[in-house]
């Protein structure tokens, strides 16, 4: 009787982060944002990303901050051109299908964006709430917005996205009135997927009625560009610092 | 959706660091995928079928589930 001989196969350990190749290239770009602190944008169409940005970039210019911004959409340079129109310097991703940004195709955009002075680089990533999560960047945080109009279950559904942020943007508080969807619920969800998330309501339309004397920004917005401003703050810092104790050979 | 994105990562990773060399035939890949990953598993293992690189398309992915946001590539079985 002839026996099949059954070929052994060989095991390979690897111990390896799967997207090892991404999360390298994530550390060049890391290296190239230099002291700029940079924020990886995180949410379903829609959401209110780029109205975010129409709002909080010019409060942040107003404090002295100077910033970048890569965007990021499957089709058309859209988001690119309102951000040209607040006078900061921006550079459109055209992914062509693909839902979500890479480290490389990141890496394509620095040479072609002045980020050399930049003290705030915001990446706006493609529109998916779960895709981009894979993906390190070479960020410093991700931040998620959840629009109300989504329903107050989804950081349950797609819990990625929050498990992954440092900051929550609950964006149109407007249309709260309208809407079945609770804020307190939306809140509840999100911390029992992160419990230290940073959390912001806001709405970038209408004056809010808890909107200070004159700004169109309201608390919420405020309170997301302090947080922007504290952590270019404690970033330079630690840059500092890192530099003191390697001159000092510490 | 962008299960496929990631098994190309991962083929990317395993040749880059040489783990490919010689080999003929991945049976199986062994992976750590956390609950909060944003990985579809039966999308992943679907996308090892359909990649370029033949060598993968009959490979079965063994997936040990756990509770961060880990994907971890443990072990491959190879001829
Ligand atoms: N009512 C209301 N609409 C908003 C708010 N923020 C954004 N929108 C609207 O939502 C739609 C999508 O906004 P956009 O900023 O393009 O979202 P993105 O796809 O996440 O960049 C647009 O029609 C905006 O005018 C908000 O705070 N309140
Ligand atoms: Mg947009």
């Amino acid at each position: 009787m002839k026996s099949v001989r059954k070929k052994e196969l060989r095991t390979i350990r690897v111990q390896k982060n799967a997207l090892g190749t991404n999360e390298e290239i994530a550390l060049k770009n890391k290296t190239i944002f230099g002291k700029a602190f940079v924020v990886n944008l995180l949410s379903s169409p829609g959401s209110g990303k780029t109205s975010l940005l129409e709002a909080v970039i010019p409060v942040l210019k107003d404090a002295g901050l100077k910033m970048a911004v890569i965007e990021g959409d499957v089709d058309t340079d859209l988001d690119k051109k309102r951000i040209d129109a607040l006078g900061v310097p921006a550079y459109q991703i055209v992914t062509n299908g693909t839902c979500h940004l890479d480290a490389r195709m990141v890496n394509n955009s620095l040479g072609r964006l002045d980020i050399k002075n930049a003290d705030v680089i915001f990446i706006e990533n493609v529109g998916n709430l779960v895709c981009p999560t894979s993906f390190n960047l070479g960020e410093d945080i991700k931040a998620v917005v959840l629009s109300v109009t989504e329903g107050d279950d989804k950081p349950l559904k797609y819990p990625a996205a929050f498990y992954k942020s440092r900051v929550l943007i609950i964006n149109k508080t407007d249309l709260l009135p309208f809407l079945k969807a609770d804020l307190e619920r939306i809140i509840k969800n999100a911390l029992s997927v992160n419990k230290d998330l940073k959390i912001f309501e806001t709405s970038c339309y209408g004056i809010p009625k808890d909107s200070p004397a004159g700004s169109a920004c309201d608390k919420g917005m405020l309170g997301f560009a302090g947080f922007i401003k504290e952590s270019v703050r404690s970033k330079t810092a630690r840059l500092q610092g890192a530099f003191l104790n390697k001159g000092l050979g510490i | 959706m962008h299960e496929f994105s990631v098994a190309i990562g991962i083929i990317d990773t395993l040749r880059e660091n040489g783990y490919l060399d010689g080999v003929s035939r991945v049976a199986k890949i062994k992976i750590n995928l956390g609950k909060y990953s944003g990985i579809d598993k039966n999308y992943l293992s679907f996308a090892f079928q359909n990649v370029d690189d033949k060598r993968f398309n009959g490979a079965e992915i063994d997936f040990v589930l756990n509770d961060g946001d880990e994907i971890t590539i443990k072990e491959i079985y190879v001829d």
